[in-house]
């Protein structure tokens, strides 16, 4: 019973959030978009058939097209909008959930009922997830309907890109939930989250610096002792390749036809050298094993989930 | 095992609360007061004194530096007794994107109520505060009224044996704050216990049972409102003619004569009747002696003038 009640307070909270209709807004406009192309055969039209070409590359009728067509949709909408514009949003969204609740003259009555602070954090924490479940499932159903119904491409792991997204913002949730419960500052929260999630990707790829130059791994120690410390923060650069990886699609250098700079558009050799290069990079990170990264993720929330929640519990108010 | 018997029978039995913030700052200095099972009770004191502190403590806001006792006969802190408990903090602030009837929804399924009982107890609640009409708008179209009378609903959401109240009729106008006293009459006749803090003395008066001052962290004074103030701060005699001729002579007890008007400070019966025969002795007529009892502000001044304030006697009033 107090669970629900704080999940649905968090939803009708959602509800009176701008940024909740702003980005229900942007779902509808990717999928008007997606559903203004159609194909006939090896033609493709753009807004309903007003304009129209030819292509072999995306059309369904070919055996790698719809791949294409969910790796577009994966890698450009999914992970560039909603992945990265649409966390932002949701960060500035959500981070004043418990410096709100934190308030005095809101605490008083909330700590005053019949619930263990610690009940209550968690379950305020979980229902911080409702937002960016709604809003994810509301996209990723909509396009996978417009994939199906309109292009005629179904593909069902997709859908893992729901849980996929919130796990994302879980990551960067649970700093702004430490911030917001040791400040009280909706600001600091939003600012130090998204500092955060900068921080994650600059030492999540730091590692691969060293690959792509092979002079700077000479530093053996320096290399290891980044490596191990790359494991520490949650992998939220990985996600691109999770949600590929569930979808079915490969690289993203596999959904753009990739222009060669040799005479009319031709591949010389070294744009296929340069290419295949990429492609490594990326096939190597779409065969990371799913669950250690996840798993060393879910880690590092736990511990900030835990450090958060003491803070919470032990606090006078 | 009498002991514990005699515990339980109080609603709120506090014994011994202390907190200090950080190492130094001592907001309660070890706070013992006893609230009977039925009792409208008072707590009063002045800014600072550690009365939010105290109420804060007993709704397991604030964590005690130390603290025995019971609410409702389980010790302090229990949140299984929550339940039965319920509470109006000073300058509450409710969700905004909420309405009043989700605001009692939200806050009754926070303290265990049933989904049905909890729309059965909102209709009722709403109507009672005057607030049906607006059950359906957001609080933040509310005025600062409406927004007291919702958060002293939500506080009986639960049907609670105890009602904690800061400052109930804080932003009420003088019909808002009668019914609040009504309401508070009618609690009281159905059996609930409720604790007020609040700085309206004159409404403390009105409702009180018993109250307890709070100075600098300490109980100042404890008790019935009926025997703290029954003292009489001075005695007023009236006469029927001028006073003139008796003036020097009730100048010797210490009186202060104002035209046809004695007044004795202090409690002293004896005075009294001195003066009263002084005044036989000249023939003069007597028309009325008025003994001007305390009034809770002078109680309340009194025990401020106090200075420093030693640690009151656990007071423990004849139940009944």
């Amino acid at each position: 019973m107090q669970f629900w009640a704080v999940i649905v307070d968090s939803f009708r909270e959602s509800l009176d959030r701008k940024i909740f209709w702003v980005l229900i807004a942007l779902s509808c406009l990717i999928a008007l978009v997606m559903l203004s192309v159609g194909f006939t055969g090896d033609k493709i039209s753009f807004f309903f058939g007003l304009w129209e070409t030819e292509t072999e590359f995306y059309s369904p009728v070919t055996q790698m097209g719809p791949t294409r067509l969910v790796g577009a949709v994966v890698y450009f909408f999914l992970a560039a909008l909603l992945g990265w514009i649409g966390i932002v949003l949701i960060i500035i969204a959500t981070a004043g959930m418990f410096p709100e609740m934190m308030r005095l003259g809101a605490i008083d009555v909330v700590l005053s009922k019949p619930i263990s602070r610690a009940r209550l954090f968690l379950y305020k924490y979980i229902s911080g997830m409702v937002f960016v479940a709604v809003q994810g499932a509301f996209f990723v159903v909509l396009t996978f309907l417009v994939m199906g119904l309109r292009w005629g491409v179904w593909r069902p792991g997709y859908l893992l890109s729901v849980p996929l997204l919130v796990l994302l913002f879980s990551y960067i949730f649970c700093v702004s939930v430490y911030v917001g419960v040791k400040t009280r500052s909706t600001v600091a929260a939003i600012l130090l989250s998204i500092g955060a999630w900068a921080l994650f990707a600059v030492v999540h790829q730091a590692p691969q610096v060293f690959e792509t130059f092979p002079s700077l791994k000479e530093h053996a120690a320096v290399y290891h002792t980044i490596r191990v410390i790359s494991w520490i923060p949650p992998k939220t650069g990985d996600f691109d390749y999770l949600a590929a990886r569930a979808a079915g699609v490969g690289t993203s250098l596999d959904v753009v036809p990739m222009p060669g700079t040799g005479e009319g558009g031709a591949m010389t050799e070294l744009d296929r050298q340069q290419l295949a290069a990429a492609r490594d990079v990326e096939e190597r990170q779409l065969l990371k094993d799913p669950v250690a990264s996840i798993g060393s993720s879910l880690l590092f929330e736990a511990v900030v989930v835990l450090m958060a929640m003491w803070s919470f519990v032990r606090r006078d108010y | 095992m009498e002991g514990l018997t005699e515990m339980t029978n109080w609603a709120v039995d506090l014994i011994d609360v202390r907190k200090t913030y950080g190492r130094t700052v001592e907001a309660l200095r070890g706070v013992n007061i006893q609230v009977g099972r039925g009792e409208i009770f008072g707590l009063l004191g002045p800014n600072g004194a550690g009365k939010s502190t105290l109420v804060k403590i007993m709704m397991t806001v604030v964590r005690p530096t130390h603290a025995l006792g019971t609410l409702l006969g389980r010790p302090l802190g229990h949140r299984g007794k929550l339940e039965r408990t319920g509470y109006l903090p000073e300058n509450h602030r409710f969700p905004h994107y909420l309405t009043g009837a989700q605001v009692l929804d939200y806050y009754g399924a926070l303290g265990k109520v049933p989904r049905t009982r909890r729309r059965a107890k909102a209709k009722e609640l709403l109507d009672r505060v005057w607030l049906t009409q607006w059950a359906d708008t957001k609080v933040d179209k509310y005025s600062k009224g409406m927004l007291q009378r919702l958060g002293i609903a939500q506080a009986l959401m639960n049907d609670p044996e105890l009602i904690v109240l800061d400052e109930p009729t804080d932003g009420l106008d003088p019909v808002g704050r009668r019914d609040v006293r009504e309401l508070l009459i009618e609690l009281k006749n159905m059996g609930a216990t409720v604790f007020l803090n609040s700085h309206m003395l004159s409404e403390l008066e009105m409702v009180c049972d018993r109250v307890a001052i709070l100075v600098q962290g300490l109980v100042a004074r404890q008790g019935r409102l009926a025997q703290l103030t029954e003292r009489a701060i001075e005695y007023r005699i009236t006469a029927a003619k001028d006073l003139a001729d008796a003036h020097s002579k009730l100048a010797v007890l210490g009186a202060s004569v104002d035209g046809r008007t004695v007044r004795l400070a202090g409690d002293e019966l004896g005075k009294v009747n001195e003066a009263i025969d002084i005044l036989r002795e000249r023939g003069i007529p007597i028309e009325s002696v008025e003994p001007q009892r305390f009034s809770l502000e002078d109680i309340l001044v009194e025990a401020m003038g106090d200075g420093a304030v030693a640690p009151a006697p656990i007071a423990r009033p004849a139940k009944g």
